[in-house]
């Protein structure tokens, strides 16, 4: 006997703890029919565009690491046997080990020299390559590790991007990172504030460098340089552990305070003006 | 007539016919020369005008900022070669011993080229009838990629700056250094030239996908004010 199902009640759309101060409306799309509107303007259009859908999944103990070039791409010369590609994947290490302590889930682009895909046919990583496993793992930070021999302690990059209001089902890949740029701006001060603490020189600023444009999570480019005027100072163990250490405490602070951007519905078509004319 | 009175009226003719000579010669070269300034009243270098207030957005590695520094120099007049001067003045500035932005000496950029926006292009229109010669009918299409720049008024002008490949070449690689060198490039563009809104960098005549390893070369910069502080 087939028992008879409670009637189920449909859950009630709440409105996501969202922090930012746009006017997002947060009401679950209605199928009923709508009446007979015969054409709307450009700004009904905006106001329905901006109707929240459910959060996207957001893995907030999920931190993805990048170091910078590999294989044969060596990146910048440091030093005269220190190389861009070495520096990144030793901090990169440092900061797996501190995180991953701490009850971090850390993914690296690359484990070793070589930056390839995992998976057939192992083609050399790609820009779009690193980008995309960021974007796959819906990390609540995602660092892109360089070295430079120019000026001393850490540059702190994100996106010269205009914040968007939230993500949108098929947004372009090259401003993939729009909706998270307030959201990377917050990481990039607290890890600004951390690296002060220790008095580790900073510059911070806004660049255009692939890929962080085309990520979907807090990202932000973190450029090592060297201690002092000596190059050689970049691999210093002290400092690298000093800059990591202050690096992972602002990362583990940010696991509560990080928040995806509203997850937006597709705006509606334009209007053909021919249809609405007709009575 | 003795022998000595001859003597004298040979040399005296002698010193007629050299003076004739000679005033015939200078007389010669005035007239060749008045005839080739009348031939040749075309400028043989490009007008320049006089030194005037000209701003550079300087790069400084030690804290990343750009600085608005002003000197007096003298630019071609016309846009293009202005642009190019500019840029070229930028680099020089890095080359000399000192710099905060130390860069190699030598020519940075090979040509800028000014093209006015929204850049078109021309597609068959086949609702329009032929003319007639047989012509078919174009229409202007704008790019309808969504990641372009949208130009904020018609007639204002995308730079495009093709630099040398010697320059990008020695260029130091770093995300700090390359892009300041390109905001110090476009701030100083701003500066001087406002109608430019648009940048582009090509190298070699060739799109490239950085400049040395990091900064972007293959998007549109906005053109604007770079120097530190500025929004």
């Amino acid at each position: 006997m087939q028992q008879e199902s409670a009637p189920q009640t449909q859950p009630q759309p709440t409105p996501p703890p969202y922090k930012d101060s746009f006017p997002v409306t947060h009401t679950q799309p209605t199928p009923a029919p709508k009446p007979p509107t015969p054409i709307k303007t450009p700004a009904e259009r905006l106001h329905n565009a901006l109707v929240s859908l459910p959060p996207l999944q957001f893995h907030k103990e999920t931190i993805v690491i990048d170091p910078a070039h590999g294989g044969a791409d060596n990146g910048s010369r440091i030093a005269d046997d220190i190389v861009e590609k070495d520096v990144t994947l030793a901090l990169a290490f440092r900061l797996r080990s501190l995180l991953t302590a701490r009850g971090f889930n850390v993914v690296l682009t690359r484990e070793d020299d070589k930056a390839a895909n995992a998976t057939p046919p192992f083609a050399p990583l790609t820009l779009d390559d690193r980008a995309g496993i960021a974007n796959h793992e819906r990390a609540s930070a995602c660092i892109f590790l360089h070295a430079t021999s120019s000026g001393t302690g850490v540059h702190l990059y994100t996106s010269e991007l205009t914040p968007a209001p939230g993500e949108l089902p098929a947004a372009p890949w090259l401003t993939l990172q729009a909706p998270w740029v307030t959201q990377s701006q917050h990481l990039a001060g607290r890890i600004a504030d951390a690296l002060n603490r220790s008095r580790i020189p900073l510059v911070d600023g806004y660049a255009s460098i692939r890929p962080v444009d085309s990520t979907a999570c807090p990202s932000l480019v973190f450029e090592l340089a060297p201690r002092t005027d000596d190059p050689d100072s970049i691999n210093d163990e002290s400092y690298q552990q000093a800059v990591a250490q202050a690096t992972a405490n602002a990362l583990i602070l940010w696991k509560d305070a990080a928040q995806p951007p509203p997850h937006l519905a597709p705006p509606e078509p334009e209007p053909n003006p021919a249809e609405a004319n007709t009575p | 007539m003795s022998i000595r009175t001859s003597r004298i009226i040979f040399w005296i003719m002698v010193a007629a016919v050299v003076t004739m000579g000679i005033k015939l010669f200078a007389h010669r070269e005035e007239r060749r020369g008045r005839v080739e300034r009348l031939a040749d009243a075309g400028p043989l270098d490009a007008p320049y005008t006089d030194a005037e207030p000209i701003t550079l957005l300087l790069a400084n590695d030690s804290d990343g900022t750009l600085s608005a520094e002003t000197r007096q120099i003298a630019l071609p007049a016309e846009t293009t070669a202005r642009a190019r001067a500019l840029l070229d003045h930028l680099v020089t500035e890095y080359a000399l011993p000192g710099s905060a932005h130390p860069l190699e000496p030598g020519a940075a950029v090979d040509e800028v080229f000014l093209v006015p926006l929204p850049v078109v292009g021309h597609a068959v229109d086949n609702s329009l009838a032929t003319d007639a010669a047989g012509r078919i009918p174009t229409v202007p299409v704008a790019s309808d990629n969504p990641n372009d720049l949208k130009p904020s008024a018609p007639g204002r002008e995308l730079a495009i700056i093709d630099l040398r490949g010697s320059f990008v070449s020695q260029h130091p690689s770093g995300v700090e250094v390359e892009t300041l060198t390109l905001l110090s490039m476009i701030g100083t563009l701003h500066a001087n030239l406002p109608q430019i809104e648009q940048v582009r960098f090509l190298v070699d005549g060739q799109t490239r996908e950085t400049l040395a390893g990091h900064a972007d070369l293959l998007r549109t910069y906005p053109s604007r004010d770079t120097s530190s502080g500025s929004p």
